[in-house]
């Protein structure tokens, strides 16, 4: 089994409801860290949230949390990959709604908030997973006033927000932005390999 | 809709919801409804596209519609084509004596049950029937007037084929002029993917917004976001 970070859990400590963080990662340890992120959440904050999965099919990051004993349950994963799959949609959760490409960033947000406010819990959180995967689709103008968009709307609703980038494959406009607008920052972008 | 029209649409106005299809139009407009009938209001919607068994079978899917509302007289739905049959309106197309019968009949209704908002889905399908911009325009204006009269607000569907720079707004370009209101309603196309959209043109008495919100239809309603400036590029 994989050892979660404990830094990361720490560092939720510190941070309140209205804020907004850029998780930085590596491209080898996005995994790690994303689960690191939101196992201290639910557990530990008792907190519902939505994640966003550009980067990898939902059905794969909940089958993956699972073995990992991190629950899923209280988490309603936005998907904007397996449409594009054949036969992508075609499995056993009911927490994954699906959005067509990823290129419809409206449409992303706007299920995300329709979502949140389905929640149960008081406390939510949403992860954007990941900048570079709408990087892939999305010219860098649109995607920096997306994230612009994208952080106020969850700021304005005490919605925790987690931006995953990768910042050595991000656009360097889109990192700036990022940078600016986020008010925390959760750094794990260089792995050392020991 | 609060937001955009800086306050909602003004009591007794009657609004042009024009747009293409599958744009929203009629899960917005029943929306407009159920949110009346929440509040104790009687409402009417006149559906002349499809019959109403159908429209109430599709909107059932809707957690915001309760058919409690409609077996309590809250919502009221009319075809069409039985008001048509009521009045003795047999031919193709009407003429002026026919058209201020509609008039008259759509305005007992609304009399009789008291109804503060109305919607007829879709006006465009009724003009078809009517023979000149001419009459088109005389009936709209009467029906608007005469529902504002009795403090009825009103949204009139409108069909287009094409929510782009160079279309109109409405299906005879001649209901857009006469009426309070214009909202109109259509899709973005990014890249092969239609994103719908909501734009509020005109709304007299309002100092509403004119930009371009992104709708999702979701259950629990229509949910609006501005429509990011970087592509809003449209049909």
């Amino acid at each position: 089994m994989i050892e979660l970070d404990q830094r990361i859990a720490e560092q939720l400590t510190e941070i309140t409801l209205s804020s907004s963080m850029q998780v930085r990662c590596g491209s080898s340890n996005s995994f790690l860290v994303t689960a690191s992120l939101i196992e201290p959440l639910i557990n530990e904050f008792q907190m519902g949230g939505v994640y966003i999965s550009a980067s990898r099919p939902a059905p794969e990051l909940i089958s993956t949390l699972t073995e990992i004993e991190v629950p899923t349950d209280g988490i309603q994963f936005v998907d904007c990959v397996s449409s594009a799959l054949l036969g992508g949609t075609e499995n056993p959760y009911t927490n994954i709604s699906y959005i067509d490409s990823p290129i419809m960033l409206e449409s992303i947000l706007l299920r995300t908030l329709y979502h949140l406010r389905q929640m149960p819990t008081e406390q939510n959180f949403v992860i954007l997973d990941s900048v570079n995967a709408l990087a892939i689709y999305n010219e860098e103008r649109m995607l920096a006033e997306y994230l612009h968009t994208f952080i106020n709307t969850f700021r304005a609703r005490d919605v925790l927000s987690g931006v995953v980038t990768v910042p050595d494959q991000t656009p360097p406009s889109v990192l700036a932005n990022l940078d600016l607008y986020c008010t925390d920052l959760v750094d794990r972008g260089q792995v050392v390999i020991s | 809709m609060d937001e955009i029209t800086r306050g909602g649409i003004p009591y007794g106005a009657t609004v042009l919801v024009g747009g293409t299809c599958g744009s929203g139009k009629t899960t917005l407009t029943m929306e407009f409804l159920v949110h009346g009938a929440q509040m104790g209001e009687a409402c009417a919607y006149f559906a002349a596209t499809e019959p109403s068994v159908k429209l109430l079978e599709n909107i059932r899917q809707y957690t915001f519609f309760d058919m409690d509302m409609v077996d309590k007289g809250l919502i009221n739905v009319f075809d069409m084509d039985v008001v048509y049959s009521w009045l003795g309106l047999t031919k193709a197309t009407f003429d002026r004596d026919d058209i201020n019968s509609l008039v008259k009949a759509i305005t007992d209704i609304v009399n009789t049950i008291g109804v503060t908002r109305l919607v007829i889905d879709s006006v465009t399908t009724l003009c078809y029937k009517i023979p000149n911009d001419q009459l088109i325009r005389d009936f709209l204006f009467t029906l608007g007037k005469t529902l504002a009269t009795q403090g009825c607000t009103s949204f009139l569907v409108a069909e287009i084929t094409s929510a782009g720079a160079k279309a109109h707004w409405s299906s005879f370009g001649v209901e857009e002029a006469i009426l309070d209101g214009i909202m109109v309603m259509g899709d973005i196309d990014r890249m092969g993917h239609l994103l719908r959209y909501l734009q509020v043109v005109k709304m007299r008495g309002t100092d509403h917004s004119r930009a371009k919100y992104a709708i999702e239809l979701t259950p629990i309603g229509v949910m609006m976001t501005p429509m990011l400036k970087w592509g809003v590029d449209s049909d």
